[in-house]
Parts: structure tokens; C-alpha cells; sequence
């Protein structure tokens, strides 16, 4: 009864467009006071959520890539990933989709990624013929996969939420992402071979050459968070530090192109972003206190039960509500709200920790590039200028794509769990 | 709808927005010192076989700064309208509803803030005597971040009554 009241004060607020983490915020108090739980619980929750190592991760990873999109890495990369397949039919699609891989690698914002890519990528694929729905579909599904890549916010909020490594998540991220890769460039080189899409230049050793000396600078940041991680020799919070420091030596001896102010401007912004990840986080503890005292895991997983013999089925299920969340309540809002509520069950049901987070991390970022509302598809469908309507019969396919690689995921859960195994980070 | 902020109140609005600049900074610094300590001096104290060098208090340091920045940030993102917000119905109602709903959340949001201070205020009595064991300074301190945070909440929340600030057209949440 409690719970019904908090979430009907939860619905009530977010339907006034009160901001979510607010919206959480007043439901719990709401739920504290009804409750008769101390209110002490409120400052708390706040400050024990918020004081924490592990998401120290996040201001230095957002604060390096937005220096380094400033820079423009992500026109080196770019480069990089049409000498690589721009050779291929439809060589210029599917370099999209490769960049997207590359460029998650550096960026830790989607929003940020869609805009780089919209702005770089956009003008080209019309230039070459691309209807503007499949460009903007392979800059949408492409970012969605992205998700997968690290250094994600996503990730480092959600290992924070199941106490799990968020080094172990990161490394586990990179082969799935890669599967989903091959599914998007598999159907953009069968729609390219259906709708003639030309080859983008010919073969050049050169240009390649060329492309991956320009694109040896960022490429340095996977390598650092692949080896470092692989190796064991760094944690998630001083792979950030590295990293941005090493986007802060680039910016200023290689790149030369970004002022002081600029460089004020670029930590304020990744400031306001980092606080509103991490209050979010310390808000939804309150709600997670009540849902705790409240025994909703326990009720949710008596609910759950039928499926507890069947992992898949109950991985299918959580990953449509997490992808649902996704495009709703954007991605953060669904890990703080309900993934901390399904863990338990899935650890329960004996489902390996880190495949269930990659799996649910993969589905988010569907949802957040899901039509009508993904706020990532809407950000990309802006630089295409074009409707949600307009876009979707083109778009479809690629949701089918992403689609088929999030359920092979699902059911091989050796593509999340071998590098981090190889790694000896896990059983 | 998108009243001016008088002149004093911009220098004013100033003072957070350096403030949170500042602390992210001190975080990525203090992040890099860690890294420093842990990995070069650390390698070279157990090298020479000398007394490792205690390094405790640069997670207190960044605890404290993300803390800090948190609810700062968090004040001043009301009225940078950087919380994540759906805009499902209130889009289709009249400007004065509209308004009204805008005041009605923002009267709620400052309550949240002014009552998360005031529980923060009590905390910060608790654990006045109490002592970091890296810093040794009062973890008053780390509770604090809540009654500033809280009461700044109050304050951004009450200036959008009072100056409201207009919805980015261009925004898609």
C-alpha cells in the first residue's frame, strides 16, 4: 500500500514534468513520512550515495571526451573507419557503424556521440545518395551499440548499483558490442547491394595508413582501458584520471585548438552532467531504502517465480522492461529505479552478475534509440530533420538487427564473460 | 517565458558555477595524484625497501570533492534545466496551467532541498566529534555538503519562481 502511494506520487510528479531525479526525490520523502521511517534516512542516502570512489570514474571520463570531441578526434576517427571499409558496397554506411565502435571508446556521452557523429557523417552519406532515414538509422543503431563499449557512464552507474567490478563490466563490454557490430554491418551491406549504395573510394594502403596515424592519438584511450584493464594493472577511477589527462596533454601539445576558457567551459559542463548522474543515483537510494524495508525484491521475486528455471526467459523479459525504461525515463533513471530491484532475483536464479548487467546495459541503449521516444534516436532523427513517422518503415530493420544481436547476447553468455575470464577477473 | 536576472544576482550565480568548476578540477588533480603515488612513489618506496607512503586521504579528498560537487551541481542544474524532465502532458496545456504546475514544482523542489538540510543539519551535530582517518578532519564536513546543497536547492528552485527561465525550444527532454 505504501509502495502504491510512493508510485503514485512518483507518476503524478513526472507527469507534471517535475525533473525525474525530483520526482524520485519527493515520492521518497513521501514514502519516509507515510511510513513513519526516520527522516534522517533523507540527508543520509544523499551523502552516502554520493560520496563514492568508484563514481569519481565518471567526472574524468565525460570531462576527456568532451575535450576530446572538442579537439576533433572524432574527425580522425572517422577518417579511420572509412579507409577501413569504405571499400566495401556501401562502404560509407558501414564506416558509420565502425566509427560508432571507435568513437564510444572516447566519448562517455550518447548525446554527445550522436551529435559528433550527426555533424561529421550527415553531409557525406547525402552526398553519396543515402536516403537521409538510413543515415540517420545507421548513426541511431550504431550509437545504440555503442552503449557496450566502454567507458560508458552507464556501465560505472550500474556496477555501482549491483556492487559488481566496473572493470570487469567494462572489459565484458567490448566483445558483445562487437557482435551487435557485425549484425548492423551485415544488414547495411545487404541493404547497400538492394539499393545499389555506392563503394566510397577504392582500396588505398595508404590512405590507411595515413587515416590510422591521424586517428593514433585517441586511439590511445581504448588501448589504455583494454590493456590496463586486461592486465589488471588500473582501476575503472584511474583509467579516468589517465585518461583525461592524457586528453588534457593532447588538447594542449598536439592539437593546440583549445584555449583555457574553453578548456573552464568543458569542466563546468562535465560538472553539471556528473552531478546530475550521481544526485540521481543518491536520490533513487532513498527510494531503493523503502523498497528494501517494503520487501519488494522478495515480492518481485515470488512474481517471478515461473521463471526462475528458465534464465533466458527471465533475461528476455528484464531486458524488453529495461529497454521500455530506456526510451522513457532515458537510460540512468532505469538503472537506479530497476535494476536494483531485479538483480537480486537474476543472482538468485544463478545468472552470471556481469553477463545479466551487460545484457540489461545493451538493452537500455536500445531503448534509448527506440522510436517514438528515445531521446537518442530523437537527437539523431534533429540532425536528419525528418519524423519520428517518417523515419520508422526505414528504421525498422535496424531496430531487428539490434534486435537479433541483443538476443544472441542473451543466450550465449560466453560472448560477455570470456575476456573478463581470460583476464582472471572472474570464475 | 524568460525574466532577466538582475545584475548582483548574476555575480552571485557566479560564485557556485566556479565553485563546481573548481571541484571537478580537484577531483581529476587529486585522481592523478593517486595514480602518482600509488603507482611511481609506491613502486619506488617498495623498491628501496622503505616505509610505503600513506595515501589514504586522496580517496577522502575525492569523496569529499564528488560529494560537494554533487549537490551543487545539482542546485544549479534547476535552473540550467540539466535534470532529465518528460514533457508528456503539460506541453498541450494553456500558459497560466502551465505556470502554475511550473510554481507548484518548484515550491516542492525547494521543500526537498530546505528538508534535506535541515535532517543534514542534525547529522553534521552527530558526527561533528567524529574524525576521517586519512585527513583527520570532522566528518561534519562531508554532511555539510548536504545542508549547503539543500538549502542552495531551495534557493535555485525559488529563483525560478521568482525569475523563471524559458524551456530551451531546441531541448529534447
Amino acid at each position: 500500500m505504501l509502495l502504491f502511494a510512493v508510485a503514485v506520487v512518483f507518476v503524478v510528479m513526472i507527469l507534471l514534468s517535475m525533473p525525474i531525479v525530483f520526482s524520485l526525490g519527493v515520492a521518497g520523502v513521501a514514502g519516509l513520512w507515510l511510513g513513519g521511517y526516520p527522516m534522517q534516512q533523507l540527508p543520509s542516502a544523499l551523502v552516502s550515495g554520493s560520496q563514492s570512489w568508484v563514481l569519481l570514474a565518471i567526472p574524468a571520463f565525460v570531462f576527456a571526451g568532451g575535450l576530446m570531441e572538442r579537439c576533433g578526434m572524432s574527425h580522425a576517427l572517422v577518417e579511420l573507419a572509412r579507409a577501413m571499409v569504405g571499400w566495401v558496397k556501401g562502404g560509407l554506411g558501414m564506416s558509420v557503424i565502425v566509427v560508432a565502435y571507435f568513437f564510444s571508446d572516447i566519448c562517455g556521452s550518447k548525446m554527445a556521440e550522436v551529435s559528433a557523429l550527426g555533424s561529421s557523417l550527415m553531409p557525406p552519406l547525402t552526398k553519396a545518395g543515402y536516403k537521409k532515414a538510413d543515415s540517420a538509422s545507421m548513426i541511431a543503431a550504431g550509437t545504440a551499440m555503442g552503449m557496450l563499449v566502454p567507458p560508458a557512464i552507464f556501465m560505472i552507474v550500474i556496477a555501482q548499483v549491483t556492487n559488481t567490478s566496473a572493470v570487469t563490466l567494462f572489459l565484458a563490454g567490448f566483445v558483445p558490442a562487437f557482435v551487435i557490430m557485425i549484425c548492423l554491418m551485415t544488414l547495411v551491406y545487404l541493404r547497400a547491394r538492394k539499393y545499389d549504395w555506392p563503394v566510397d573510394a577504392k582500396p588505398d594502403l595508404v590512405r590507411l595508413a595515413k587515416a590510422a596515424k591521424e586517428a593514433a592519438v585517441p586511439l590511445v584511450v581504448p588501448i589504455v582501458i583494454l590493456g590496463g584493464f586486461f592486465f589488471g594493472i588500473i582501476t575503472a577511477t584511474e583509467a579516468g584520471a589517465v585518461v583525461a589527462a592524457y586528453a588534457f596533454l593532447a588538447a594542449k601539445l598536439y592539437y593546440k585548438n583549445v584555449s583555457w576558457a574553453e578548456m573552464g567551459r568543458i569542466a563546468y559542463d562535465s560538472a553539471i552532467l556528473t552531478a546530475a548522474v550521481v544526485f540521481l543515483l543518491a536520490v533513487a537510494s532513498i527510494f531503493q531504502y523503502l523498497m528494501g524495508v517494503q520487501g519488494v525484491p522478495k515480492l518481485l521475486g515470488e512474481l517471478l517465480g515461473p521463471l526462475k528455471n528458465h534464465p533466458w526467459a527471465f533475461l528476455f523479459v528484464t531486458a524488453f522492461i529495461s529497454m521500455l525504461f530506456g526510451m522513457i525515463l532515458e537510460g540512468l533513471p532505469a538503472a537506479v529505479v530497476l535494476i536494483p530491484v531485479v538483480f537480486p532475483i537474476a543472482e538468485e536464479m544463478g545468472i552470471d552478475p556481469i553477463h545479466f548487467n551487460i545484457v540489461q546495459t545493451a538493452a537500455v541503449g536500445i531503448g534509448l534509440f527506440m522510436p517514438p521516444m528515445g531521446v537518442g534516436l530523437l537527437m539523431a532523427l534533429k540532425f536528419a530533420n525528418i519524423s519520428v513517422g517518417e523515419h520508422f518503415p526505414t528504421y525498422l530493420p535496424y531496430i531487428v538487427a539490434l534486435l537479433i544481436g541483443l538476443s544472441i547476447i542473451i543466450c550465449i553468455p560466453e560472448i560477455s564473460l570470456t575476456l573478463p575470464r581470460l583476464a582472471g577477473l572472474i570464475k | 517565458m524568460n525574466t532577466p536576472v538582475p545584475h548582483p544576482m548574476k555575480t552571485l550565480e557566479r560564485i557556485p558555477q566556479f565553485v563546481v568548476t573548481a571541484l571537478i578540477t580537484l577531483a581529476i588533480v587529486n585522481l592523478l595524484v593517486g595514480v602518482f603515488l600509488r603507482y611511481v612513489v609506491g613502486g619506488i618506496t617498495n623498491y628501496m625497501d622503505w616505509d610505503p607512503v600513506a595515501f589514504t586521504w586522496v580517496e577522502e579528498i575525492g569523496e569529499m570533492a564528488l560529494a560537494w560537487l554533487t549537490f551543487v551541481g545539482a542546485a544549479i542544474g534547476i535552473r540550467s534545466r540539466s535534470h532529465f524532465t518528460l514533457h508528456l502532458i503539460t506541453p498541450h496545456l494553456g500558459e497560466g496551467m502551465k505556470r502554475a504546475i511550473e510554481i507548484f514544482n518548484h515550491l516542492l523542489i525547494a521543500g526537498f532541498g530546505l528538508l534535506a538540510a535541515w535532517h543534514a543539519v542534525t547529522l553534521c551535530k552527530l558526527n561533528w566529534s567524529l574524525k576521517t582517518p586519512g585527513l583527520e578532519i570532522s566528518l561534519a564536513v562531508l554532511y555539510a555538503s548536504a545542508v549547503v546543497g539543500g538549502i542552495l536547492i531551495a534557493i535555485y528552485a525559488i529563483s525560478m519562481i521568482v525569475a523563471p527561465k524559458a524551456h530551451d525550444p531546441n531541448a529534447l527532454h
